[in-house]
């Protein structure tokens, strides 16, 4: 079956149930995000099976949280919380979302803001900064690296369906930066592909293609961006975990292991 | 309009140089008047420029200071004609003009030389080289929206010079200057060529411009791709200096350009080189007095105003936010009493009204959609935020690094373009393409697999269908001498620039905002 034949059945929520639901806890769907404006920032939320779900609101670049996209469909993959609700939302925390490739024109909601709706806790207002970034961590403690050497790994996770995006760029900078300081000569590339198992019992799957795509990907990124001299091992996954519907976005991987 | 005592202490300031001793350099006092032949700085005249030199405007006048003090150009590169066809630098990047150049200038230049100045050069002042000289249709595109054309090698090629296999395949759809169907310049010719119209931009203020000390990491974080490098130093650029980001310093946009532009035989040599980037590196302009607002340098006044300003701004500085600012201009012109003196009561409305206007740049938000490049890195489409969220960079407006968004201004449906009907004889004056995104990658998100495109930006050096219509962000500087804006000159003046960012985000602006907004650009 190919990717875009999974990704149809998906949406339409014709596929045949193939395996136990996840979890009651859990969260799995695809649907269209829905953006509610509030006084201060938007926040973004998701319906499935009759329920309306808080899923984060707007930030900046340092927020673990990427917002959706209207126009297109949502993978939602979280875990309720028993916070109180936030912007009418039951609230999945924690929650990764992947915006699915295909447009759908349904997607286009923009709720307006209503006063019981807030976001008293939003780190930056929707405009100008107060000078900080949303979430700023801490600067790493420098890190001396001495020998000999240990072989370090690094993870890349992906969006479903998708390649490399800019939020993995702070990753390959450390791969870079610790092959470069050891002086390693391997780098080992593991990629996969993965799948997703939703609440209605959908097992949602990317197309096994994709793992050598994010393989190679990223080795010519690396090798590009600095470690072409490197012997570079690359590998893909051939199979897929069998999800059970929680954490499964950990699936859609790729492992970076710098040997010195 | 500002008043006598504020312009004695401008012309104190900035003096007056006279014509003899500076043939192409003047200075004014408000009221005075310049000749067009003046204005236009000549190749290989080898005049002194000043250390602070003021010109005229429609809206002013515009502050040149060369950090070095008085500039000998005698013999350098920048200003001579160092190539086959009689141009120089200086030809297309005007003192005057805030080292880029307006349509007015050109076609002022067009009736002085009746089309025979070097700057309507055949290989890009003209809109095919192929076409009738001494026509100014041929040259349309130069005249009517101040373009130069700039051709490109398709497929791209990499650094080392090695063909990119793109991810979407590229179709001529329309060709109104024959350049993109031409046996010899063309897509189908032996040298396979993407022909495409780009303004040339300012060559001031450029610590701003390439600074990497903010933002910029190994790996981009719009897209994750290798940052480009010095191919010197192996230290790591902005890519914010070119519309397409294709070269990485001054040094390799100096010599592409001389190849190009200039049609030298060979790359300009080290010296030549040297001299070309120092004075690049020495120049700043800004608006310096403004018709509405008077003196926009007199002491006390906003900070981020005048040419002095930026050669004592902090580069690497993101300014969207409330301790720094893009464009720091306190609260100087907020609230200004009135002295019951008409014209100085006049001046004080407009420099309210400035105010006013850097507050809708900085604070007045709208939501920001399918803007590629902003709504994919993380912040989600659409975001709610203001004109400073993409444009940044304290002092300039840019991006701090990887500059490059789509906001349409090539992309249909966004781009400016001429719908044709049977009442009407008005003809598109740009190419058209369509791309198609394979289907071996993912489509672009926002414009999915088939893009229409007078210009494909950054996607025609990186060959990826997420980079069509990416275009690395000007600055603000300057503007009121340099008209139209956008890189395909789509926005004759800075209200159809506003209009532009109006309807393609529904910001549904007021009157009085985009007043308000068109007068602070003015006085940037």
């Amino acid at each position: 079956m190919n990717r875009r034949t999974i990704m149809t059945s998906t949406l339409l929520i014709a596929a045949t149930a193939t395996a136990e639901p996840p979890p009651a806890s859990q969260r799995n769907f695809v649907s269209c995000p829905i953006v509610r404006d509030t006084a201060t920032v938007p926040c973004w939320l998701s319906e499935y099976d009759g329920e309306l779900y808080y899923l984060g609101i707007q930030t900046d670049v340092s927020a673990d949280f990427d917002p959706p996209f209207l126009g297109h469909n949502v993978l939602v993959e979280g875990t309720i919380s028993d916070q109180e609700r936030i912007c009418g939302g039951i609230v999945l925390d924690p929650v990764r979302i992947s915006p699915m490739l295909d447009f759908d024109s349904r997607c286009n909601t923009i709720l307006p803001a209503e006063d019981r709706y807030t976001v008293p806790f939003a780190p930056r207002p929707p405009g100008p900064s107060g000078g900080r970034l949303a979430f700023q961590r801490p600067p790493p403690e420098p890190e001396v690296i001495v020998p000999p050497y240990a072989a370090r790994e690094f993870e890349l996770f992906y969006d479903f369906d998708m390649l490399i995006m800019g939020r993995h760029a702070g990753t390959l900078a450390q791969v870079l930066d610790y092959a470069t300081k050891t002086g390693a000569r391997t780098i080992e590339v593991t990629a996969s592909s993965g799948a997703t198992l939703l609440s209605d019992g959908t097992h949602m799957a990317e197309d096994i293609s994709l793992a050598p795509k994010r393989a190679n990907e990223v080795a010519r990124l690396l090798q590009t961006g600095g470690l072409a001299d490197r012997r570079f091992e690359i590998e893909a996954e051939s199979e897929q975990e069998s999800p059970d519907g929680v954490d499964d976005w950990r699936s859609r991987r790729t492992l970076i292991r710098v040997a010195p | 309009m500002p008043s006598s005592a504020v312009t004695r202490d401008l012309a104190d300031r900035w003096p007056i140089v006279a014509a003899g001793v500076v043939a192409l350099c003047i200075v004014s006092s408000a009221g005075a008047q310049h000749s067009a032949a003046n204005r236009w700085w000549s190749e290989g005249s080898g005049h002194l420029l000043p250390g602070r030199v003021a010109y005229p405007n429609d809206y002013g006048e515009l502050g040149i200071v060369n950090a070095s003090g008085n500039y000998d150009t005698a013999g350098n590169a920048f200003f001579e004609p160092i190539g086959t066809n009689g141009r120089a630098c200086v030809t297309c990047h005007q003192p005057a003009d805030a080292m880029s150049i307006s349509t007015q200038t050109i076609q002022q230049r067009w009736q002085e030389t009746n089309g025979h100045d070097p700057l309507f050069a055949a290989i890009d002042g003209r809109n095919c080289p192929h076409l009738p000289s001494g026509d100014p249709q041929a040259h349309s595109l130069l005249l009517e929206r101040g373009l130069i054309r700039v051709f490109l090698p398709w497929p791209p090629r990499d650094a080392a010079g090695k063909e990119i296999t793109p991810e979407f395949t590229i179709e001529v759809v329309r060709d109104p200057s024959g350049c993109n169907t031409h046996p010899k310049y063309g897509l189908e010719s032996d040298e396979p060529t993407v022909s495409v119209y780009r303004r040339p931009r300012m060559v001031a203020n450029l610590k701003f411009v390439t600074a990497a000390d903010f933002g910029v990491t190994p790996f981009s974080i719009k897209d994750s791709r290798p940052t480009d490098r010095d191919p010197e130093t192996g230290r790591l650029v902005n890519m914010n200096m070119m519309a397409d980001a294709r070269e990485p310093t001054l040094k390799t946009q100096a010599i592409s350009a001389a190849l190009e532009h200039l049609q030298t035989d060979g790359p300009p040599s080290e010296a030549q080189l040297a001299e070309i980037i120092d004075f690049e590196s020495q120049i700043y302009a800004a608006q310096l007095r403004h018709v509405g607002a008077g003196d926009l340098d007199e002491p006390g006044g906003p900070q981020a105003l005048g040419p002095q300003a930026l050669v004592d701004g902090s580069t690497g500085v993101l300014g969207n936010n409330t301790t720094r600012y893009v464009f720091p201009m306190g609260d100087a012109w907020k609230s200004l009493p009135r002295t019951g003196d008409a014209d100085s009561d006049t001046e004080r409305e407009f420099r309210e009204s400035v105010a006013r206007g850097h507050d809708v740049f900085f604070f007045r938000t709208f939501w920001i959609r399918d803007a590629m490049h902003i709504n994919n890195i993380g912040l989600g489409n659409p975001i709610k935020r203001t004109c400073s969220t993409c444009h940044g960079m304290h002092m300039t407006g840019m991006d701090v690094a990887n500059g490059w968004v789509d906001v349409g201004t090539t992309n249909l449906p966004w781009a400016s373009t001429v719908l044709q009907d049977p009442w009407s004889d008005r003809e598109p004056e740009l190419p058209l393409f369509r791309l198609t995104c394979s289907g071996s990658h993912a489509p672009h998100p926002f414009l999915g697999r088939t893009i229409f495109t007078q210009d494909p930006g950054r996607a025609l050096i990186t060959g990826k269908c997420n980079d069509i219509g990416a275009i690395v962000m000007q600055q603000f500087r300057g503007m009121a001498a340099r008209a139209p804006y956008f890189v395909n000159g789509s926005a004759k003046n800075l209200r159809e620039l506003i209009d532009f960012y109006d309807r393609r985000f529904n910001i549904r602006y007021s009157e009085q905002e985009k007043i308000d907004l068109e007068n602070f650009l003015s006085t940037l």
